[in-house]
């Protein structure tokens, strides 16, 4: 089954689309794809059907979301306590992707068509090492399909560092909690908690969780100008404090005029911020050598 | 036709709008009529056999939806803090920490007062509270004195108060308590260097409109259940055990 199901919305969908567009749409949506197995179990399926369908949902959305021009969106596939299922379900789970990472690889012309880029977050260390190397070709094969967005200094060192955060999150299936996802990045976003699992996510289930992003865009992003306001103000204090130890530490006794400090100040500023872009190159580059490490492990294998 | 699905999206905003101020309006308009109704209806049926002198009966009339929503010291009925230490033990699971998120845009010291005294008596060890501009936080003293107030006002002059420890940003004092009734009242803001002893929040209550964690302990809520109450103004006692029934009933996989 493919990454992107083509197919137009029909007319109520299209009409219902271009009205939620009218107002403040979500640049980057979360998902949390919970109830695969509740699903499979209701439907009398094995429990790697209840996988199979959810995937197959997974690419549903996502036309639905190139419908509705949200560029980016982020799924909850594995975590690492996922690991203490069943030998035969996390198996089932290995092989699921790996099918589909090799199906991504056959699609790449298509997904280039459709300007989609794929960004693979955790400790992939986990994985098995061929999945490894299939996501790791993925990953370098669609890169370039589209731009980048940078923001503070921790939001860069996570393995998110490319993505700005999530706007909206959705958890399906019920479940109110966070599960250990993005918990960093979705501090300021929107959540939304729906009761349907995912292999039974409709195009007007999407439609109600914008819907609630809509009505509460206002009052997060006034707490999210407040939040930034707050942190720049630390940032500047801090900075401030150290510009005055380094003073008096170099200094001979004498008082220093607010001109000199002004100038130490962002002096200081300057340095911290050189300092900051060298660790983050120094990252990025770390991490597009594990990519390229593993595709020529591959090739050579 | 770009105007035409503007206007069609502001009438669609609208009709939530009215949507949601009616489903709130007529839920506390139920609530009322139907503790009308109920207390009329006990008061006719009980008054005789109360007059008769039936002690059963008295405990019935007693039991009011009024008297459940705030059981205090007023009531003469048992101790309020030993119904309080029965309904936590009620319980399946009581959360060890439990955090009050407030996302309206005026927050009442008395109300947050009142559910932290409730959480108290219930048996929750830790309290954080917290709102998007750390009202709480600047006014700490003026919180902790409307607590102190709360608790004689709900607990009378039944036993010895609550031991509340104040813990905020940049302390690392954590007692862990041998007194009896020790509890521990956390303010926290996104860093909190000196909270390793203090076990994650498991159970968040929102409060308020908006649908956001709002910055609230980003690090600590991997696990933590969200429950949402649609205001903090004027919530009762009902309001919290509801909330603490629901998350007793909740089941966590782990991933499993």
């Amino acid at each position: 089954m493919s990454w992107i199901k083509e197919g137009e919305l029909n007319i109520i969908e299209r009409i219902s689309a271009n009205v939620l567009k009218a107002g403040p749409m979500p640049k980057h949506v979360a998902f949390i794809m919970d109830g695969n197995r509740r699903f499979a179990h209701i439907n009398n399926m094995e429990r790697q059907d209840g996988h199979t369908q959810g995937f197959n949902k997974l690419a549903e959305t996502l036309r639905w979301c190139k419908h509705l021009n949200i560029p980016e969106v982020t799924v909850y596939a594995f975590s690492i306590e996922n690991f203490k299922r069943t030998q035969e379900e996390v198996d089932g789970l290995m092989d699921l992707a790996r099918q589909k990472f090799e199906r991504l690889l056959e699609e790449r012309e298509n997904l280039e068509k459709h300007g989609v880029c794929i960004r693979v977050l955790g400790d992939l260390n986990l994985l098995p090492l061929d999945l490894q190397q299939a996501i790791a070709k993925a990953v370098l094969a669609t890169k370039n399909h589209n731009n980048d967005v940078s923001e503070t200094l921790i939001t860069e060192c996570l393995y998110s560092n490319k993505s700005p955060n999530p706007d909206l999150l959705i958890r399906t299936s019920g479940e109110v909690r966070l599960s250990d996802f993005l918990l960093w990045q979705t501090s300021h976003s929107c959540l939304v908690f729906q009761s349907v699992l995912w292999p039974e996510y409709s195009f007007w289930n999407l439609c109600e969780a914008i819907l609630q992003y809509q009505l509460n865009h206002k009052s997060i992003q006034k707490a999210r100008e407040l939040h930034r306001e707050h942190q720049a103000s630390l940032q500047l204090e801090a900075d401030r404090l150290c510009t005055a130890e380094e003073l008096q530490h170099h200094g001979n006794g004498k008082p220093t005029d607010a001109h000199t400090r002004q100038e130490a100040l962002l002096h200081y500023i300057t340095c911290r911020e050189e300092r900051v872009q060298n660790f983050l190159t120094a990252l990025k580059h770390k991490r597009d050598l594990f990519f390229h490490d593993l595709c020529i492990e591959a090739t050579t294998a | 036709m770009v105007m035409l699905y503007g206007l069609l999206w502001r009438l669609l905003l609208l009709l939530v709008h009215v949507n949601r101020a009616l489903v709130s309006w007529l839920r506390v308009r139920l609530q009322s009529w139907k503790s009308r109704l109920w207390e009329r209806a006990m008061a006719s049926l009980l008054l005789p056999l109360a007059l008769a002198g039936f002690p059963e009966q008295q405990k019935k009339l007693n039991r009011t939806p009024g008297a459940d929503d705030n059981p205090s010291h007023a009531n003469g009925g048992p101790s309020p803090r030993l119904r309080y230490i029965s309904d936590g033990m009620s319980l399946q699971k009581l959360p060890v920490h439990i955090g009050f998120l407030v996302t309206e845009e005026e927050p009442s010291y008395t109300d947050i007062a009142n559910l932290v005294v409730w959480c108290m008596a219930v048996g929750i060890s830790y309290i954080s509270v917290y709102d998007n501009h750390d009202i709480f936080q600047k006014n700490h003293s003026r919180l902790l004195k409307e607590i102190e107030r709360q608790q004689r006002h709900l607990m009378g002059g039944d036993g010895h108060p609550y031991n509340v420890e104040f813990l905020s940003n940049g302390s690392d004092k954590c007692h862990n308590g041998k007194k009896k009734s020790k509890v521990t009242f956390v303010f926290f803001v996104l860093f909190f260097p000196g909270a390793k002893t203090i076990p994650d929040p498991e159970l968040v209550v929102k409060f308020g409109p908006v649908d956001s964690t709002l910055g609230f302990l980003p690090w600590h809520i991997r696990l933590t259940e969200f429950i949402f109450v649609p205001s903090h103004r004027d919530v009762s006692y009902k309001d919290l055990l509801g909330a603490l029934k629901l998350y007793s009933s909740c089941q966590q996989r782990v991933g499993q």
